[in-house]
């Protein structure tokens, strides 16, 4: 009972999280306290009733950034697992079907990019098209659909080697009939979990990258660039480099339980066990 | 056999003994004022290579000009020129031949000895074709080179040139045999270079065949950083010694009321401009380009960027220089007007350009500034953040650009303005004409006179938006001495730091 208890309350813990900073993005497309590019508010200025997280640099208002931040961070995680989940599921399932050398080959192919730094693939990417939001996006998803495809190109194969993949087989079931009726309904709840992590995984490489430079460009407010534009002031505004810190951990943690809850209420030996 | 008690006593006497000793050890090492002392010098700025004339960027002025290369003359710490190599000088009656008497027993570090033949070389090496010293145009004025004798150099001029030995001044003496400059160096300076490890430190070491004053102090280390917050830590822990312009005035705080720490505020001669390209529309039109420098308000920009920190001087020319003048009244702050001005030019509605914006402070954040000041009077800014490579090849180079962000560290270069072929394209015969007769003039006051007016009429036309001048903070540990305070040129002498 205790363990299940846990467990429920690291779900309810990471959906608060990842609702908090849902609700902040949602909220900041319909409300903002100030005009992101005004600059009147003055430079630095500490946490009042007018600015309630202070100023930047720039005399720009925080929290309005910091909620514009929520926005790029779920549209960087969100894009991100959308290309590499469907090009990942592609691949996968392309590799499980596919003949032994292909499948080999693929197989090596995956392996050879899932060991190549995500950021350093990130940095390629960007060399090619230029800084932006965009290609941080596509880039980082091209680097999470080799994880992707590995495991669901396993948990295919564990599928498709069942008694009763054969029988659908011998009955005259077609491929796309197997996948759609046998396969997704056995390996979603593992990919979701696996995506789920990716989702928090993005949402850093992203920050990183704004971080160096390299991801949404100015005055784009990533996390990331409101902690590397921080950086200089962190001993008179400190403020500046805790706020995006902490909504990035929140962020991150927050899919890391979601995932730890959503493989418990997809899993039926961890419902068991417990 | 001995009681624990006692051998405690023994073990305690002998840990002091051994820390005792070790810190006697240690005396020689940091010493009082000893020539021998190791000066650690912090810096952002790493030189891209060796060599001034071939792109190495501020960072190989700010250690190698002085320390390790010498010119025929030199720029002091207040903007002085003094002769160098050159022991004597002589100017014909018409102007136009200089006679240079070299200093005797100057040696390279090669071991070499210094020979007219070497100065000759040096000089064609910064008018070279290829040559990227920003002093190249104003040197083109020389017509000839004669080497009469090892020790004498006369060169011939095609006009008369007032600034002829202020332009000297940046000319390095380098052996003309030697070879790979921008990895190695052969001058004639107080210090050869040690090691230069990329990405980290450049170490200097103390020439003892230097034919004048020899160092006060055995070796340096320029140690490079690339944000502002690392450099700072260093300093505080004691890792270098001086800063050599500090980045951020944020971190000032920590060493503000620290005795172990000293601030300094000098002259600086670091312009941040924003530079339009003249040449092409809409910034071939001057009223667009008074709308855009009226409507950033530099005062908001330098507190953001420097808070109480820096100057406004409404144009290229910093206060060190003779023909400077407040101009900071001629294109005032006032986005009324700005918008006016817009509509007059036939863009009521304002227009949309691209901000060439180097990737390394300020330039970023003031690029974010000057989008939304722009932004209030309907023009739009994208922001394209380049590397100071890409800034070099696009700008620099192929002036495929609208608009640009850039620093500038020359003091005395309004005269830029007078080469339409510049990166920013300013072509105006007047100005031109003008600062070709202040060159050709008899006198300083002359010079000043006519190089007043240009720039009267380069600020009248907002040939770029001139939006501050640095400060030149330099921080340094309360144990060194005699290091550099202005940052004139960005040159860093480090031959007269004491440590005691």
């Amino acid at each position: 009972m205790t363990r299940r208890r846990d467990r429920s309350a690291a779900l309810i813990a990471g959906l608060i999280c990842v609702g908090l900073i849902i609700a902040i993005a949602l909220v900041s497309l319909l409300y903002q306290p100030y005009d992101p590019s005004d600059t009147s508010g003055g430079r630095l200025v500490a946490p009042s009733l007018a600015h309630w997280a202070g100023t930047d640099q720039l005399g720009r208002d925080l929290l309005t950034r910091l909620m514009m931040g929520a926005q790029i961070a779920l549209v960087a995680g969100g894009g991100s697992v959308v290309i590499g989940g469907v090009l990942g599921i592609v691949l996968g399932l392309g590799a499980a079907f596919a003949t032994r050398w292909l499948d080999d080959t693929l197989s090596a192919v995956l392996d050879i990019l899932i060991a190549f730094p995500t950021l350093l693939l990130a940095m390629l990417v960007i060399a090619a098209q230029g800084a932006s939001l965009g290609s941080a996006v596509l880039a980082i998803g091209l680097a999470m659909s080799a994880i992707v495809a590995r495991l669901v190109r396993i948990l295919a194969k564990r599928v498709l080697a069942q008694d009763y993949i054969t029988a659908a087989r011998t009955s005259g079931s077609s491929w796309p009939s197997i996948i759609g009726h046998h396969i997704l309904p056995n390996i979603w709840p593992t990919v979701l979990v696996s995506l789920a992590i990716q989702f928090g995984a993005a949402v850093l490489a992203e920050a990183s990258l704004s971080y160096l430079g390299l991801g949404a460009p100015p005055p784009n407010p990533s996390w990331g660039s409101l902690l590397q534009q921080a950086q200089a002031t962190v001993y008179t505004a400190p403020l500046g480099a805790i706020a995006p810190g902490i909504l990035l951990v929140l962020l991150v943690v927050g899919m890391n339980l979601l995932a730890d809850g959503l493989r418990d209420v997809g899993d039926p030996t961890q419902r068991r066990r417990a | 056999m001995k009681s624990p008690r006692t051998a405690l006593a023994a073990l305690a006497v002998g840990i002091v003994a051994v820390l005792a000793l070790s810190s006697c050890a240690s005396g020689p090492a940091t010493g009082t004022n000893s020539a021998d002392a190791t000066i650690n010098v912090g810096s952002v700025y790493e030189p891209q290579n060796l060599d001034n004339t071939g792109g190495g960027g501020q960072g190989v002025t700010e250690a190698l000009n002085g320390n390790v290369y010498e010119g025929l003359f030199r720029l002091s710490d207040s903007g002085d020129v003094t002769p160098l190599l050159a022991r004597e000088y002589s100017v014909s009656p018409d102007g136009l031949t200089y006679t240079v008497t070299l200093q005797n027993n100057v040696t390279f570090h090669s071991g070499a000895t210094l020979t007219s033949a070497d100065v000759k070389s040096s000089i064609e090496r910064v008018t070279a074709a290829d040559s990227q010293s920003s002093r190249k145009s104003s040197l083109a004025v020389i017509a000839g080179i004669e080497t009469p004798d090892a020790n004498t150099v006369v060169v011939t001029l095609a006009t008369k040139s007032i600034s002829f030995v202020y332009n000297l001044s940046y000319v390095w003496i380098v052996n003309a045999l030697a070879t790979d400059l921008k990895t190695t160096e052969d001058g004639t300076g107080p210090y050869e270079l040690g090691t230069w490890k990329r990405g980290s430190s450049l170490s200097l070491t103390r020439f003892d065949s230097y034919w004048g004053t020899a160092a006060k102090n055995k070796d340096v280390v320029f140690n490079y950083y690339t944000d502002a917050t690392a450099l700072n830590n260093a300093l505080l822990t004691n890792a270098i010694d001086v800063i050599t312009s500090s980045q951020s005035p944020d971190a000032l705080a920590q060493f503000a009321d620290n005795p172990d720490f000293v601030i300094n505020d000098g002259n600086s001669t670091t312009k941040l401009l924003l530079a339009f390209n003249d040449k092409q529309a809409p910034f071939d039109n001057v009223a667009v380009r008074q709308a855009v420098t009226e409507a950033i308000d530099n005062k908001k920009l330098l507190n953001s960027i420097w808070g109480d920190y820096g100057t406004l001087t409404g144009s290229m020319v910093p206060p060190t220089d003779p023909w400077y003048e407040d101009l900071t009244s001629v294109h005032p702050y006032d986005q009324v007007t700005a918008k006016q001005k817009l509509a007059d030019a036939g863009f009521p509605d304002g227009f949309t350009f691209t901000l060439d914006t180097p990737n390394y402070d300020p330039h970023p954040a003031a690029a974010e500034f000057i989008k939304s000041e722009l932004a209030q009077v309907g023009i739009t800014v994208n922001i394209n953040v380049i590397t100071p490579d890409e800034w070099y090849t696009k700008v620099y180079k192929n002036h495929d650009f609208a608009a640009t962000l850039q620093e500038h560290v020359n003091d005395r270069d309004v005269v830029f303005y007078g080469n339409p072929d510049f990166y920013w394209g300013y072509d105006n015969a007047k100005v031109s004409a003008l600062i070709k007769e202040a060159e050709q003039s008899d006198t300083t006051d002359q010079q000043t006179a006519k190089l007043t007016a240009a720039n009267d009429i380069i600020v009248a036309d907002a040939a770029s938006d001139w939006l501050y001048l640095y400060p030149q903070i330099v921080v340094a540990s309360t144990s060194i001495s005699g290091y550099p305070l202005n940052g004139l040129n960005s040159q860093f002498y480090v031959y007269d730091i004491v440590k005691s």
